[in-house]
């Protein structure tokens, strides 16, 4: 009788672990069902490991991007983290030095890889809620594509999407049909990062 | 002791529940659906039935010709589906499972001869692909221009094709050098551009100055001036490109109002297409997925890097031409000549630049932008700028 009782009540302890960990992870379970197997086999919540992640911000002047350090928890899916990447630079900079370069409004719909291009595809709201004009529009694009090829050194391009299609432009200025390579040129050299 | 074993039982029934739910959203529903085609005599249609979300990325293939899509997120079931068409344009369309989650969809084509277009109707819940006869080669377009079109479109024949001329000369014979100014006014219509802060739309600023600019070369220059557009109306990236190589123009000057992150940035600058490779990511893939890239694809793709590139060293040359003039006569900052991948500069077959007169997100440059007398004066720079480019060009020509 007694192993039994303590059967059960191991039985429903892993249950509650469980059930605890399905809420915590449901937002990031639905991408894939991949990392679902990962969890199922490890119920226990992952290891709260940080990494150190650059994203550019816009100088003051409107024209540079300027590296900026940030810690984001480390994901076992690369997707996932490039997705992590992404919205923290949609938050923006934590200081009034530098300014944001994409709406925040903008939600991230989908992100994949494909060979040597990383494809993110963002919600409507990036054309919507975009200030226009070509220096905006290039801060926008090259802080995106810089930002990603600086921490996932492993791809080359960046193509951008907006609302699962490639778009002609963002604010009627820069074609972005076709994916971006790195452009050194709009990074900041003087400053180092705070 | 009963109670506690319902207490237990009831423990047990909602911690599974609660473990399920995150395993149905996991396992939402991405699956490809019905696939149709509808064949016309003169076009295409191909619906494939999606989930509400998924997207699409789409390249063309030669040898054999064929469009190939990437769908994500999908799921397909079995892993392989192939529909026979055969009709006009398209012979089948394959379909398999790609990766997790990525389904490539192959439309085999009859001939390479087709037009595509391909969109999502996310309400619909698919993505449609329309196969159609070709539009004309825009390359053969751009090469057999200087012998056609130059001399054949009439003042009548533009204004009827939408085309707002500001002179109300016909248009005489071609004479060698620079005659013949296409000014772009950006945006327009149901496209405002960048807005002020007091609410200053693009749109309106760039038509006001390129009003002024076209007077001013008309009454001081021996040149004809066109506007892509004379009123406030939308006219999209292509078609302004496509007035612009149909006019045979030989400078084309783009104007628009910058906008930036920080409402302080303020500035001119002036900016000249960077050097664009052709096809560049569907190359890569045309490379990997035939064994050999068609010859007459390669040739055409030189030809464009040519004609893009003869244009390159003159428009660079344009555009620090004006960028010093128009900063020296209206004392804005000078944000300098640079060089960027430019949707409605990538096709034009004549030297080309985009001016960014100032930046309307400015409060205090968005005031002077609004202003008739601030108008003029950039009129007046960038005309200074192109009078100064014209007149040593026509001298070096002997025009």
């Amino acid at each position: 009788m007694p192993s039994i009782k303590r059967k059960v009540l191991v039985l429903i302890a892993l249950l509650v672990v469980a059930f605890i960990a399905g809420i915590i992870f449901s937002p990031f379970l639905r991408e894939t069902t991949y990392q679902l197997k990962n969890w199922v086999g490890k119920p226990s919540p992952l290891p709260p490991v940080s990494k150190t992640v650059i994203l550019y911000f816009s100088t003051p002047e409107g024209e540079l991007l300027s590296p900026v350090e940030r810690k984001i928890p480390v994901k076992k899916e690369i997707n996932d983290e490039i997705r992590m990447v992404i919205g923290e630079l949609i938050k923006g900079p934590k200081t009034r030095s530098l300014f944001p370069t994409v709406p925040p409004e903008t939600k991230i719909r989908a992100v994949y890889t494909k060979g040597d291009t990383i494809y993110v595809d963002f919600s409507p709201s990036i054309v919507k809620n975009h200030p226009g004009g070509t220096s905006g529009e290039l801060i926008t694009i090259y802080s995106i594509v810089n930002t990603l090829l600086e921490n996932f050194p492993s791809y080359s391009k960046v193509q951008i999407l907006v609302g699962g299609e490639t778009i002609n432009t963002l604010a009627g200025h820069i074609d972005i049909r076709e994916p971006f390579k790195k452009n050194p040129e709009m990074i900041e050299q003087s400053k180092t990062s705070q | 002791m009963v109670f506690q074993k319902i207490k237990k039982t009831m423990l047990v029934a909602f911690a599974t529940l609660g473990f399920l739910s995150p395993i149905s959203q996991a396992y939402q529903d991405y699956s490809i659906g019905r696939i149709r085609a509808i064949s016309n005599p003169y076009s295409t249609s191909i619906f494939i039935e999606v989930a509400k979300n998924t997207g699409y990325v789409a390249r063309e293939l030669i040898d054999p010709p064929r469009i190939m899509l990437n769908l994500y997120p999908a799921k397909l079931s079995p892993p392989f589906r192939e529909i026979i068409i055969n009709d006009e344009f398209v012979k089948r369309i394959r379909l398999a499972r790609d990766s997790m989650n990525v389904v490539k969809a192959v439309v085999d084509l009859k001939t390479a001869e087709y037009n595509f277009n391909i969109f999502s109707q996310p309400v619909l819940s698919r993505v449609v692909i329309h196969i159609s006869p070709p539009k004309k080669d825009i390359v053969a377009q751009l090469l057999t221009k200087e012998e056609n079109s130059k001399d054949k479109f009439t003042y009548t024949e533009l204004s009827s094709s939408e085309l707002l001329p500001f002179s109300n000369k016909t248009i005489p014979e071609k004479k060698n050098g620079i005659y013949r100014i296409v000014i772009d006014p950006g945006h327009g219509g149901k496209d405002p551009g960048a807005i002020g802060p007091s609410g200053v739309k693009e749109k309106d600023v760039t038509l006001a100055i390129a009003r002024r600019l076209a007077k001013l070369l008309r009454e001081n220059l021996d040149v004809q001036v066109f506007l892509t557009r004379d009123t406030d109306k939308f006219i999209s990236l292509d078609r302004r490109t496509e007035i612009a190589n149909l006019l045979g123009g030989d400078l084309f000057v783009s104007i628009h109002a910058n906008a930036a992150w920080d409402s302080k940035v303020k500035g001119t600058e002036t900016f000249y297409n960077s050097q664009y490779v052709y096809g560049e990511g569907a190359e890569e893939v045309a490379t990997r997925e035939n064994a050999a890239f068609s010859s007459e694809v390669k040739v055409k793709n030189i030809i464009w890097d040519l004609i893009q590139n003869q244009y390159r060293s003159e428009s660079r040359q344009l555009a620090e031409i004006v960028q010093n003039k128009l900063v020296a006569t209206c004392s804005t900052l000078n944000r300098g000549v640079k060089s960027a991948r430019f949707y409605v500069l990538r096709g034009i077959n004549m030297p080309a630049i985009l001016v960014e007169v100032g930046f309307i997100s400015n409060p205090w440059e968005e005031q002077k932008l609004k202003t008739p007398t601030f108008q003029d004066k950039i009129a007046l720079g960038i005309y200074k700028g192109l009078a100064s480019y014209i007149k040593s060009f026509n001298r070096k020509v002997g025009g």
